[in-house]
């Protein structure tokens, strides 16, 4: 059947999308929607996090999941609702991350098995289905946690069953799903002991509650795009978060606590605030409303003057975010802004061996740092820490040093995500991988042009000597300074300025353009100064860089391009 | 034993009870369908006695604890995810009760159980 047959008897039309009989394409969109519907929500959801592990990642984990089930179907003209299903299933599963996921993709499972190949879906199917999908992931625990996503699956099913006496229409259905949803998740609370204590609805529960809003919302015609409104108990905000990554327009951060004069429109206060700032929170205890906002520096006072012409303000608090980030991030011994990195698309990560590297990775647009090098290999675990988190599945990793490209590796096995490890084996190397990062392209083509840039630059290290030796007929006494090219021993030195220049004369620098010095902790900024000078004057033609590389251990590393 | 002195004595807990705290944080892991034994002979034995601590095996030195825990799981689970839950889990209930850090937690999943096929 077409699906223009179909609209043409549909009837009476409540929202916009309501009119089409839910073929493939049109289950499709919905899963579209629910996916952008729960990334909207991710932070919300993730502070909510509590049980089973506190660790404030189950909104990210429903939203891999859920991308994962998206890719699957992004590109398919599957008309047929049953088969759709089935893909969707996959794709959840293929990508179930965390506890939430791995539940979520068994109520795909169920779902999609009970719908196998039917065409279209209609009331009796999507009922039977939610019932499916609720066995199949009750099957998956011995001893099931009251409380938790699996409440909600099994209160909306309840209610599904019992509205299709009422109606039958798959729409009508899913409003009724979507408020029984909101009730169950509001009981999660009275269920499970340490949401109670934290204060917090279920993060999976309410995770699962966002997808189906989404659909609805859908529906409906309304944006996916602005978070719910929504006003938390006091005793649960948390407002020292977000300060890791601040975005532009987040200066000042600004609280104000109030009595409203009247009852709060609690949406239209959010839609107001939302022209002001970002990164909004409201909280209610006692009669008293609490507002948290981010805003730049020339919307510094106007929370306060709005929430002032809402009611009584009896406290108010700024800090100014900028200066506080910058005292961060100095006692942390830098300034470092990662590059934000969205869901789908493809993350690096490169180890560096001192800050200065780590400032140059960052500005080239690497989403984390590892530290270590030459003789601090860091651990796979640390590898692993550092993209685990990342909102993507797509990771790319730059070891620098050919020591560590195992462990890199070995992080690649310990993860659900696509990990790629380029096998930098220097920093100048893994540089020029991340010049050909796209994080928006085709991973693989991305990951070849990567892997195929490390060729194109040449690595000197200059290091002292801690023994004597022979080598490659390099004559080499303890304490001497020691020039490797491409990690080969190539020269041996009593002063840095021999050494350097020795070693781009071995690197044949007069036929490249450009040669960088990452100078370490070991020699002062006069004596590179002085050094790039001399290079300066045997390499005219080429353009020398200078950057306070701040490595221990190697006087230099150089690269040359 | 793990041993911690306090101003009245010592307070020692021993390997049996974390493998308690372990078999209940593992048992209400989504995916696990169920904890077995390590080898064969001892799961016969295991069959007769109910015991708690059934599949977990806590190893500790001085301060370092480690914790196996022998799993079946549901089949049609993103089996990666659900063992990597289901350490996370286990380590931060013992940690949580013990307050001491768990530092390794090996997931051995010993086989799946099939309700469903697709």
């Amino acid at each position: 059947m077409d699906q223009e047959e179909h609209s043409l008897q549909a009837p009476e039309q409540l929202y916009p999308n309501q009119k089409y009989p839910v073929e493939g394409q049109v289950f499709k969109s919905l899963i579209e929607a629910s996916l952008t519907w729960l990334r909207t929500n991710q932070q919300a959801i993730n502070v909510l996090n509590v049980f089973p592990v506190p660790d404030g990642d189950t909104g990210t984990n429903m939203v891999l999941t859920m991308q994962a089930a998206w890719d699957e179907i992004s590109h398919s003209a599957e008309r047929n609702v049953g088969r759709l299903t089935h893909m969707v299933a996959h794709g959840a599963l293929m990508g179930a991350r965390g506890n939430s996921g791995v539940i979520l993709s068994q109520l795909w499972r169920g779902f999609a098995r009970s719908l196998d190949n039917h065409e279209i879906l209609d009331g009796p199917l999507l009922v039977n289905a939610l019932h499916q999908g609720r066995n199949t992931a009750y099957k998956g625990v011995v001893r099931p946690v009251e409380g938790t996503i699996l409440t909600v699956a099994k209160d909306i099913t309840a209610e599904a069953e019992s509205s299709l006496a009422i109606t039958s229409d798959p729409y009508e259905l899913l409003e009724r799903i979507v408020n029984a949803a909101d009730i169950s998740v509001q009981q999660t609370p009275e269920l499970l002991a340490v949401l109670k204590e934290a204060g917090v609805v279920d993060a999976g529960g309410k995770g699962l509650f966002i997808i189906l809003e989404g659909m609805l919302r859908f529906v409906k015609g309304l944006p996916l795009d602005v978070a719910n409104a929504s006003v938390q108990p006091l005793a649960s905000m948390k407002l020292e978060n977000t300060l890791e990554r601040m975005e532009p327009g987040q200066d000042f951060e600004v609280i104000v606590d109030f009595h409203p004069n009247e009852q709060l429109n609690i949406p239209q206060v959010y839609e107001d605030l939302q022209h002001m700032g970002t990164s909004i929170q409201l909280g209610e205890g006692d009669g008293i409303y609490r507002m948290h906002i981010h805003v730049p520096a020339d919307k510094l006072y106007e929370p306060i003057q709005y929430t002032n012409s809402l009611g009584v303000v009896t406290k108010a608090a700024i800090e100014n975010l900028r200066a506080q980030l910058e005292k961060v991030e100095h006692e942390a011994g830098s300034t470092i802004q990662f590059s934000p990195v969205e869901p789908g698309q493809i993350a690096s990560i490169a180890v560096a061996p001192g800050p200065g590297i780590a400032r140059v990775f960052a500005s080239l647009g690497v989403s984390a740092i590892v530290e270590g090098g030459q003789t601090m290999n860091p651990s796979t675990q640390e590898i692993l820490n550092a993209f685990e988190n990342l909102p993507t599945d797509q990771i790319v990793i730059l070891p620098n040093n050919k020591n560590i490209i195992l462990s890199a590796q070995a992080a690649a096995q310990l993860t659900v995500k696509h990990v790629t490890v380029i096998p930098t084996s220097s920093v100048p190397q893994g540089m020029a991988a991340m010049m050909r990062l796209i994080p928006t392209g085709k991973a693989e083509e991305v990951l070849a042009e990567m892997t195929a840039a490390i060729n194109d630059i040449e690595t000197g290290e200059i290091t002292t000597a801690t023994r004597s030796v022979q080598i490659d007929g390099v004559n080499v006494k303890e304490g001497q300074l020691i020039c490797l090219l491409n990690g080969k021993l190539v020269l041996s030195a009593n002063n840095l300025k021999d050494a350097t220049l020795g070693l781009l004369k071995k690197a044949h620098a007069d036929h490249f353009e450009l040669i960088t010095l990452f100078y370490g902790t070991d020699v002062t900024r006069m004596e590179v100064d002085d050094i790039a000078d001399s290079i300066r004057k045997k390499f005219p033609e080429q353009e020398i860089e200078v950057q306070d590389g701040g490595q221990p251990h190697y006087q230099f590393i150089i690269s040359v391009e | 034993m793990t041993n911690e002195n306090t101003p009245l004595g010592r307070v020692t807990i021993s390997p049996r009870a974390i493998a308690t705290i372990a078999y209940q944080a593992a048992r209400q892991s989504y995916g696990v369908v169920g904890l077995t034994s390590k080898n064969l002979v001892e799961g016969i034995t295991q069959v007769i006695v109910k015991d708690p601590t059934h599949g977990i095996e806590v190893k500790y030195d001085e301060e370092n604890i480690s914790i196996d825990i022998y799993v079946i799981i549901e089949y049609g689970t993103r089996i990666k995810s659900v063992a990597s839950s289901v350490s996370n889990t286990v380590k931060f209930n013992v940690e949580k009760a013990l307050g001491m850090p768990v530092n390794q937690v090996n997931v051995h999943v010993r086989g799946l159980r099939v309700s469903d096929t697709d």
